[in-house]
């Protein structure tokens, strides 16, 4: 199975245990989503790390997989190893900087395309207004021309970062055709996605958040 | 001067040249209130620099010549000695957009204007924290370092030194002075007209910043406009145990209650109030603390409320018992607040009734059946900002995994430092969040409102340990019941009464009054009685 933005040196195990460590507890849906990696294949390896005791499954209506200690620290150790062996850890500091520029401005693309001021008041945004609609739309895609480079230089210093690019830019395109849930809202939303590279790169450098 | 103007009560150029704070500054002068002496540097200027990308001919020597008259009207000497002057760098635009411009406090204090402000007070760790404000400020503002990303810098540096106050601070100091020199290939500067000339150049360019830009496209505000720039003498909130800074609204925004509310801040600069950084104490702390401070500011209410006819914002700092007003504007009340003000405002003899009506939004009435909690004889836990409004009730879960696993058994309010994406079950599962830290656009307010549950970020000095809960003063453990209030930013104990403003007495009134105006009667939507009066006044 190949995936955008995965290497052969990147394994499967391996991105699977990573999306959970981004993607929080949850279920095969979203990891398939996060690796690029076919359902039965994340469920293949998840029951293989389960054997190792790496993540764990819970059962019921909120239920779904989850690392364990073990799990957590499994990560931490790969996480390393595959940046000093990449050694471009600078590249990874240096791009997450220029992350850090950017968050803000998502964020107050997000908080824009929830609520609409109306005569002075932000209320819930009822998608009535299109052109308010568009104008934050084409800041949205503003904004992503920017962000694409940022995630071009992530890819380039570790390769499975490109998977986010792919999932950004699915999001954009499904939000420009009309499936407006697909920048803030649905679980594989611009915004989710961005929030998971986010969390990915405090993994990776091993900031605490 | 053709760029510059001195603030001062005479001043008569329009907001488009002045920018809206160095107006509303104009404005409280006018009313014979306490406003730090200073200078405009107008939009005009601004516009020039962005055309040119540099500061516009004549300006270095009108500013040179109007630091001179600051320098005699205040009898200090801008980053010199004995007696130092340090000023305040702002932006202010005609529109304002908040958190998106650049500000530098304390500019001027570079090593000997450092030096000379501990020996002129006395108080050297005053002096220090002075100079770490000021060299945090213009790295912030004149690289690409954030001040997220300074912060950490200083917190790396001290994090592991137990050494006194006075090596912190210089520890910190020397550390931020690295990061700028790091970035910019050399020193931050010392001479004090460079300083100057840095930040306006930081100012004007943070005009065009993607974000600003953003905001502005959403906004609909113009992308020509440029900022004023407002230099100031510094007043110090964090000069001793007299001093502090906040930023007060005349009367409750939530609720349009006539009574003054607002966040303060002992012993610090008045950055930290807005910026959301630290934890802040409900305004009613500065009547017990500084009854004199106190009696100035409500005077201060008084008189802006009676200029602008309407509930006025501020922010002051106090110095050494001596109160200092920064900024006006009025407030803007919306929804029930609105009703609220306009209906009082009529009783009070301020405004007539035709006016009150004019100013609540049809639309606003929407927002007006939000379920809020009944304010009277609340037990209140902590309070934040409101960031998706409605009412939820619940018990309290500590991580996302025990609130996933406590929601089969009833409501859930999940309780977070902040949030991550990590906490998407958590939150998926919860009645409620509060976080102890984020802002309107944080994380979690952004999920919260794309799941319609009611939040509250930012809670003032709360803070999650395993299992317990600990704010106000208190601690309480997992699976007690809370109660959050979306809207007002309230976090209460228990599960106290909760309204939808059906029943406002003030709504009732103004309805009334519209229906008079209006001449209809029928039964109707609130939003059409409300807007069938705003027709029959504007003659639609």
């Amino acid at each position: 199975m190949t995936h955008p933005g995965s290497t052969s040196s990147t394994g499967a195990d391996f991105l699977v245990l990573h999306a959970l460590r981004c993607v929080g507890f949850t279920g095969l849906a979203r990891v398939a989503a996060a690796t690029g990696l076919s359902e039965p294949d994340v469920e293949s390896e998840l029951i293989d790390l389960a054997v190792a005791g790496h993540v764990s499954h819970t059962a019921g209506d909120f239920g779904g997989w989850g690392l364990t200690e073990a799990g957590r620290a499994a990560d931490a150790r790969r996480v390393a190893d595959e940046l000093d062996s990449a050694g471009t850890r600078a590249s990874v500091v240096d791009a997450f900087e220029r992350f850090l520029v950017l968050n803000p401005e998502l964020l107050d693309l997000c908080t824009a395309w929830q609520l609409r001021p109306v005569d002075g008041m932000l209320t819930a945004n009822d998608h009535t207004s299109p052109g308010y609609d568009a104008r934050v739309l084409d800041r949205f895609v503003d904004f992503d021309r920017r962000a694409e480079v940022v995630c071009a230089d992530l890819s380039r210093a570790l390769p499975r970062f490109g998977r986010y690019r792919v999932r950004l830019a699915n999001a954009l395109a499904r939000a420009r055709a009309g499936e407006l849930d697909y920048l803030t809202d649905s679980m594989e939303s611009y915004h989710i996605v961005w929030f998971q590279l986010h969390e990915d790169l405090l993994a990776t450098l091993d900031i605490p958040r | 001067m053709s760029w510059i103007r001195p603030l001062s009560p005479e001043v008569e150029e329009p907001v488009d040249v002045l920018g809206g704070k160095a107006y509303g500054l104009a404005v409280l002068q006018r009313l014979g209130l306490p406003v730090p002496a200073g200078f405009v540097i107008g939009t005009e200027a601004c516009r020039a620099f962005l055309r040119q990308g540099r500061l516009p001919d004549g300006l270095d020597d009108e500013l040179a010549a109007a630091v001179a008259q600051l320098e005699d009207a205040t009898c200090r000497k801008l980053g010199g000695s004995p007696r130092p002057l340090a000023v305040s760098v702002r932006s202010g635009a005609r529109e304002s957009m908040p958190g998106m411009m650049t500000t530098v406090l304390n500019l001027g204090l570079g090593t000997t204007a450092t030096s000379a402000l501990a020996a002129e007070t006395g108080d050297i760790r005053f002096a220090l924290e002075s100079r770490l404000e000021f060299v945090s400020s213009f790295a912030a503002a004149t690289t690409d370092l954030d001040a997220q990303t300074i912060e950490a810098v200083v917190r790396q540096a001290t994090g592991t030194e137990v050494a006194d106050a006075r090596t912190r601070l210089s520890v910190a100091i020397r550390a931020v002075e690295d990061a700028f020199a790091q970035r910019t290939g050399r020193p931050v500067p010392d001479d004090a007209t460079e300083q100057l000339g840095m930040a306006l150049a930081a100012v004007f360019s943070s005009w065009d910043t993607p974000r600003a830009k953003t905001y502005r496209e959403l906004h609909a505000i113009p992308a020509d406009l440029g900022t004023a720039v407002i230099v100031q003498a510094m007043v110090f909130g964090n000069r001793d145990d007299h001093s502090g800074s906040g930023v007060a609204f005349t009367r409750n925004p939530d609720t349009g209650e006539p009574t003054p509310f607002g966040e303060v801040l002992f012993r610090r600069q008045g950055d930290d109030v807005v910026s959301g950084r630290s934890s802040t104490r409900p305004l009613s702390k500065l009547a017990d603390r500084e009854p004199d401070v106190w009696a100035s500011l409500l005077d201060a209410f008084d008189r802006v409320e009676k200029y602008h006819r309407d509930a006025c914002y501020l922010e002051f700092t106090f110095e050494a018992g001596q109160l200092w007003l920064l900024q006006v504007r009025p407030g803007r009340f919306v929804g029930t607040a609105a009703v609220r003000l306009a209906t009082d405002l009529v009783d009070e003899g301020v405004i007539a009734r035709q006016e009150a009506l004019l100013r609540v939004s049809p639309l606003h009435l929407q927002r007006v059946h939000t379920r809020r909690l009944a304010v009277d004889g609340a037990d209140l836990l902590t309070r934040g900002l409101g960031a998706c409004p409605g009412v939820a009730i619940g018990r309290v879960a500590t991580t996302s995994d025990r609130a996933a696993r406590m929601a089969a058994d009833g409501p859930v309010i999940l309780v977070r430092p902040e949030t991550s994406p990590l906490d998407m079950h958590g939150i998926a599962a919860a009645a409620g969040i509060v976080t102890a830290r984020g802002g309107p656009a944080s994380h979690a307010a952004v999920v919260a409102r794309a799941m319609g549950k009611p939040a509250v970020v930012g809670a003032a000095n709360l803070t999650v340990t395993d299992d317990l809960v600990r704010a106000g003063g208190r601690t309480i453990p997992a699976g007690t019941v809370i109660a959050v209030d979306g809207t007002s930013g309230d976090v209460v104990m228990g599960s106290p009464r909760t309204t939808t403003t059906a029943t406002d007495p003030h709504l009732h009134r103004l309805l009334g009054w519209a229906d008079e105006v209006s001449g209809d009667t029928s039964v109707r939507p609130e939003p059409q009685r409300l807007a069938a009066a705003h027709a029959a006044l504007l003659g639609r």
